[in-house]
């Protein structure tokens, strides 16, 4: 064979790389490692805020010939509020994909800051929900987990989970106003008050709700505050010293996860309101539709807040509001 | 018969033709750019063909589609009863490749109704220059 053949020789093992590349191996079933294993996940999106629950799937497994699952528990490093619960059923997906739990365990019990289940059904693997209700005294700090489980054979697996920092955010959902009813907002109480509970606190109200129907302007809903100039607060008749300016900003399409509760992913968190500048605002919004929202700043200073329009009834001349609100002082 | 350094010769002459060709072509402005770094072009048409005026929400205060006069150079527009004429964005749509003077970067202020805003639009070929004022009223009951 000549010479100058044998520079392309190499050609040869390049291709039989590449078919073996191309091949696929035949699947074949995972084998269980031996011993207790468990995972974490937190399933809660969007900002931790007091009074709300922040929720783990913790799952946990043993080969059955190695034992079954006796206890799992979980550790805060500062105790959940009197609701925080680990769930006692496990879940599996049913063919229609609904999740469908099955009772394994007798229900959480809570000792200081540890929540935990005893397992009364032999079960070699259970994925456990744990909610843990953020407390008051938790606000603006941040907070640790520990989960644990103990199989029967002695074995013991922990997962550590956090650092959370909670929300120094307050919340409040689904607050009714009504055109001259309870229509004085306070964004200090979180609260819609009517006028005879207005004029008890007037240095409170922040905001009025009205509705009007006036030919030649679209005024409907909107949120004015008492300082404002009298031309939109037609036919309001404000508790005596009700005067506070509110600066106040008409926004659309943020219809916050949750105060909206409706399909978007969208989340105000306390570095939104840090940086908010509505310094020139007005203090006053006009024509406020259904899933609006407009963010607010007291004229003291020390709240600001973004107020969510839920609903709008024309008929009755009333809506329904929730407020996300940040303390500045 | 020509011997191999004369070709070679040859060549490297034919070479530096080209590359001295294609170095001119490439340093002739046969699409000049403006100050902005925008193509200047031959057309002279300088109008406004449209204007919107958007609130802090992003949604559209004017009550209805504003006058504009291209010959008296103003544009008229209504807006809706309580806004906020402080905190607007003005956008406006001009003929093919003119431009506006000032530039609209943010939110501008139209809360002076008797001194109204004043813009300049800059044809194709940056020759012609026409000034717009944009008059402002608000929907009263």
């Amino acid at each position: 064979m000549p010479v100058k053949h044998l520079k392309y020789t190499w050609l040869l093992p390049a291709f039989l790389l590449m078919m073996a590349a191309c091949k696929d191996d035949k699947y074949a079933l995972p084998t269980a490692k031996d011993g207790l294993h468990n995972d974490c996940i937190k399933r809660t999106l969007g900002p931790n805020l007091v009074g709300q629950p922040i929720e783990f799937a913790y799952a946990m497994a043993i080969l059955p010939s190695q034992g079954k699952i006796v206890s799992a528990q979980v550790e805060a490093s500062i105790a959940g509020a009197p609701q925080t619960w680990l769930q006692n059923n496990s879940f599996y997906t049913n063919g229609s994909g609904d999740d469908v739990g099955i009772q394994v365990a007798d229900p959480s019990v809570n000792e200081g800051a540890v929540t935990k289940v005893s397992f009364t059904k032999d079960t070699s693997a259970a994925t456990l929900r744990y909610y843990y209700y953020i407390p008051e005294e938790v606000r603006g700090k941040t907070v640790r987990f520990t989960f644990n489980s103990k199989s029967s054979n002695g074995e013991t697996v922990s997962y550590a989970m956090g650092p959370y920092t909670i929300s120094k955010m307050d919340m409040k959902l689904d607050i009714p106003v009504k055109d001259a009813a309870n229509c004085f907002i306070s964004i200090a109480d979180l609260a819609a008050y009517n006028s005879t509970d207005a004029a008890a606190s007037p240095d409170k109200i922040d905001l009025v709700y009205l509705y009007r129907s006036i030919p030649n302007i679209s005024f409907n809903h909107s949120l004015v505050s008492p300082g404002a100039d009298k031309q939109y607060l037609p036919g309001v008749a404000l508790p005596p010293n009700a005067n506070r300016s509110t600066r106040i900003s008409k926004v659309w399409n943020l219809q916050d996860f949750n105060l909206a509760r409706l399909k978007y992913g969208v989340y105000i968190d306390d570095l939104d309101f840090e940086k908010l500048d509505i310094s020139n605002a007005p203090n006053y919004a006009i024509n406020m539709k259904e899933e609006a929202g407009a963010w607010v700043e007291t004229a003291d200073g020390k709240y600001r807040a973004y107020i969510f329009i839920n609903k709008v009834n024309n008929g009755s001349k009333s809506a329904v509001i929730s407020i996300k609100r940040y303390t500045l002082k | 018969m020509l011997n191999h350094y004369t070709m070679k010769k040859y060549f490297s002459i034919a070479g530096l033709l080209l590359l001295a060709a294609f170095t001119w072509i490439a340093c002739t402005k046969e699409n000049p750019v403006d100050e902005d770094g925008l193509l200047i072009t031959t057309r002279a048409e300088c109008y406004v063909s449209n204007f919107e005026l958007l609130g802090t929400d992003f949604q559209t205060v004017l009550t209805g589609a504003p006058q504009i006069d291209t010959t008296a150079c103003t544009v008229k527009a209504k807006v809706f009863f309580g806004t906020d004429l402080s905190n607007l964005y003005p956008q406006f749509s001009l003929v093919t490749d003119a431009k506006l003077d000032p530039k609209i970067t943010g939110k501008v202020n139209f809360s002076d109704l008797d001194h109204p805003k004043q813009y300049t639009v800059i044809s194709g070929n940056r020759q012609v220059r026409k000034t717009y004022t944009v008059y402002i009223t608000v929907q009263q009951p």
